[in-house]
């Protein structure tokens, strides 16, 4: 079964290149471009683990990752906030509400693998 | 434990690179309106780098130093005010993500060079504005020649430039690259006690090279090259707007 990851981002670029990191993995991957569509895809699909950005329309990360918290089928689901906003309020807040890392724009593909990797099983796909 | 010292926990936790200590002690001491001016010129002149961007925003018409009319950190201020240092510790967290964005994202070294040194903007080029509003209003602009900008693109998304053929998705990329910049300075300014939101990035084709100043505040030019790309952000503020 491959793991399942959900990147919650109105960047298209970011979802691109988050999709583009895990592509040697087997990871199956789903998208949501704000918090609502995000949560319905958590809903949906049950992800083993949610990369969520902070400044959204529509609903932003911080709103959604509540949302995820108080529902109690939901709220296992481990999140990475992976935003450009590391200001102490921001993080402080995002901490209390509960994520399992934190991963500041501009990043390497390779610290995303490893943020996940210690949260997730990330094998790689056999080579063709 | 206090906010302070959990916030200190969690940026080791987390990995965070270390915040430049001069650019966020700048931005305390001008969020105050009843700042010490003297305490402003130590830290300017503490850092080389800072009191030459100052000097280049009080002297906008000079080409190069040889020209400038306002020479030390004291009369830059007496003469343009206390906003002008409010843009600096705003460019300085700008600068550096941008830098780091096409280090990390392109494995390409940008550096902060002189305006004068660079070659002119072709007459359509890409134009990507972020405004701000809160305890500080103002804005970012991103300008850059549509070759260099879909160079850019591809690079951050492993594609060849040939690949890059729609332009939406060119300003869809440089969109994000304004949006880490600011989110970054954003972070500085917030720190700071100065709570501002960010407007969603405005990213077109222009032939208009003017960026306009946000009334009351000051305005700094800034240039980055590589051996290849060019790239000029220009950042306005004024941090005492009443709302």
């Amino acid at each position: 079964m491959p793991t399942k990851i959900l990147s919650v981002d109105d960047s298209r670029t970011i979802r691109l290149i988050v999709g583009k990191a895990f592509r040697p993995y087997d990871v199956q991957m789903f998208e949501g471009s704000n918090g609502e569509e995000g949560l319905a895809a958590a809903a949906r699909e049950k992800p083993d683990l949610i990369i969520l950005d902070v400044t959204m329309p529509i609903m932003d990360g911080v709103t959604m990752l509540g949302k995820l918290k108080e529902n109690p089928e939901l709220k296992a689901i481990p999140v990475i906030m992976l935003t450009a906003e590391s200001g102490r309020d921001n993080v402080l807040q995002i901490a209390k509400i509960g994520v399992r890392d934190y991963l500041v724009k501009p990043f390497k593909e390779d610290q995303l693998i490893e943020k996940a990797g210690r949260i997730v099983t990330l094998q790689k796909k056999p080579a063709v | 434990m206090s906010d302070a010292t959990n916030y200190q926990d969690l940026a080791r936790k987390y990995g965070f690179a270390p915040k430049l200590e001069s650019a966020s002690r700048l931005t305390q001491l001008v969020a105050r309106q009843d700042s010490d001016v003297d305490e402003i010129v130590r830290v300017i002149n503490k850092d080389p780098v800072l009191r030459d961007r100052l000097l280049r925003v009080a002297n906008p018409d000079a080409e190069n130093p040889a020209e400038y009319s306002v020479e030390t950190v004291e009369d830059a201020l007496m003469r343009n005010g206390v906003g002008c240092a409010m843009v600096l510790a705003m460019g300085t967290p700008l600068a550096l993500a941008l830098i780091k964005t096409f280090q990390t994202m392109l494995s390409l070294k940008l550096e902060f060079v002189d305006r004068s040194l660079t070659e002119p903007l072709e007459n359509e080029h890409l134009l990507g504005t972020i405004g701000f509003s809160g305890r500080v209003v103002g804005a970012v602009y991103l300008r850059m020649n549509l070759s260099y900008a879909r160079a850019v693109a591809a690079g951050i998304l492993g594609l060849s430039p040939e690949d890059m053929k729609d332009t939406s998705e060119i300003l869809d990329v440089a969109g994000e690259l304004l949006n880490i910049m600011t989110g970054n300075f954003k972070s500085n300014l917030c720190d700071a006690g100065l709570d501002c939101k960010l407007q969603p990035p405005d990213m077109k084709l222009s032939t208009d090279s003017y960026s306009p100043v946000t009334p009351g505040g000051a305005m700094e030019h800034m240039a980055f090259r590589t051996q290849k790309i060019q790239v000029f952000v220009d950042v306005t503020a004024n941090p005492w707007h009443d709302d």
